[in-house]
């Protein structure tokens, strides 16, 4: 028999908070109830598009921390 | 040898060891991420770019005097620093009044950058418009849960030890947090991309 998943399940397993045996449980559950897996892509849709929503920062402060590394050798602090 | 295949682990080693191209790896691999998660939490460009550069000072002068404690995994740990620095900044803007000059503009201009009235969110066009944007519309307990899961990748568990609630309740705040942005992606048109994900 099929174990009943809550959206939170689903949650946790996208942000890979399941343990092996509830993975495997979920991604068979996944096979077989559409519900489930309509609320799985749900989900997953906006966590990937929260991943390519990210800001690139200016390559002048990139610049600046790469710098500053390359000096602490020179000038270490807090040592 | 292929860096992009190094795991953090493999590139601090060797950045321990001198090498500062295994650093430019590290910080090309995580700048975006670091730097999204403090310009959501501060909500100025500007001030986000100087976080940004303390946050990286601070993890350089932790590797390089040998106090980096490798239990824990690298970004994680970075985003700690970046959030404590945050808080840090919005505690010192709070300190001080706001002194306005002759020319209208203020001392410590900032510390209305902690609110979220509406006017504020507008005038902040130096955030990129897109899904970042609704996320600082979300309620603050939704926002918040969503910076510490999807960005900081603190567990489930662990936001709720930070908040002081259940772990139910983290997972429930999650849970609208998703689909409040969902049903803003859709009332503000932004495009599901069919080839990004196939149905």
């Amino acid at each position: 028999m099929t174990k009943t998943f809550t959206q939170d399940d689903i949650i946790r397993f996208i942000y890979d908070e399941t343990d092996q045996q509830e993975k495997r449980e979920i991604e068979s559950a996944l096979l077989c109830d559409g519900d489930l897996l309509d609320t799985y892509r749900k989900y997953l849709e906006i966590k990937q598009k929260l991943d390519l929503d990210l800001s690139v920062p200016p390559q002048r402060v990139i610049d600046k921390i790469l710098n500053y590394s390359k000096s602490y050798n020179l000038h270490p602090i807090g040592k | 040898m292929n860096r992009s295949r190094l795991s953090d682990s493999d590139l601090l080693s060797q950045y321990k060891e001198g090498n500062e191209e295994a650093f430019e790896d590290l910080l090309s691999r995580h700048k975006s991420k670091v730097f999204t998660t403090i310009q959501l939490i501060v909500k100025d460009t500007y001030i986000a770019e100087d976080l940004l550069q303390e946050t990286f000072i601070k993890v350089i002068n932790t590797i390089k005097s040998g106090r980096y404690n490798e239990e824990g995994k690298f970004l994680p740990w970075v985003l700690r620093i970046a959030h404590n620095l945050a808080i840090d900044y919005f505690r010192r803007c709070k300190r001080y009044p706001v002194v306005v000059l002759e020319d209208g503009n203020k001392v410590f201009n900032t510390i209305e950058f902690a609110e979220d009235s509406i006017e504020t969110l507008q005038i902040r066009k130096d955030i990129s418009a897109g899904l970042k944007e609704l996320v600082q519309e979300l309620p603050e307990a939704q926002k918040e849960v969503l910076i510490m899961r999807h960005y900081m990748e603190m567990s489930f568990q662990e936001i709720a030890d930070a908040t002081e609630v259940s772990i139910n309740t983290a997972l429930g705040r999650m849970r609208y947090a998703l689909i409040n942005l969902r049903k803003k992606m859709k009332q503000k048109n932004i495009a599901y991309d069919q080839n990004l994900y196939p149905r």
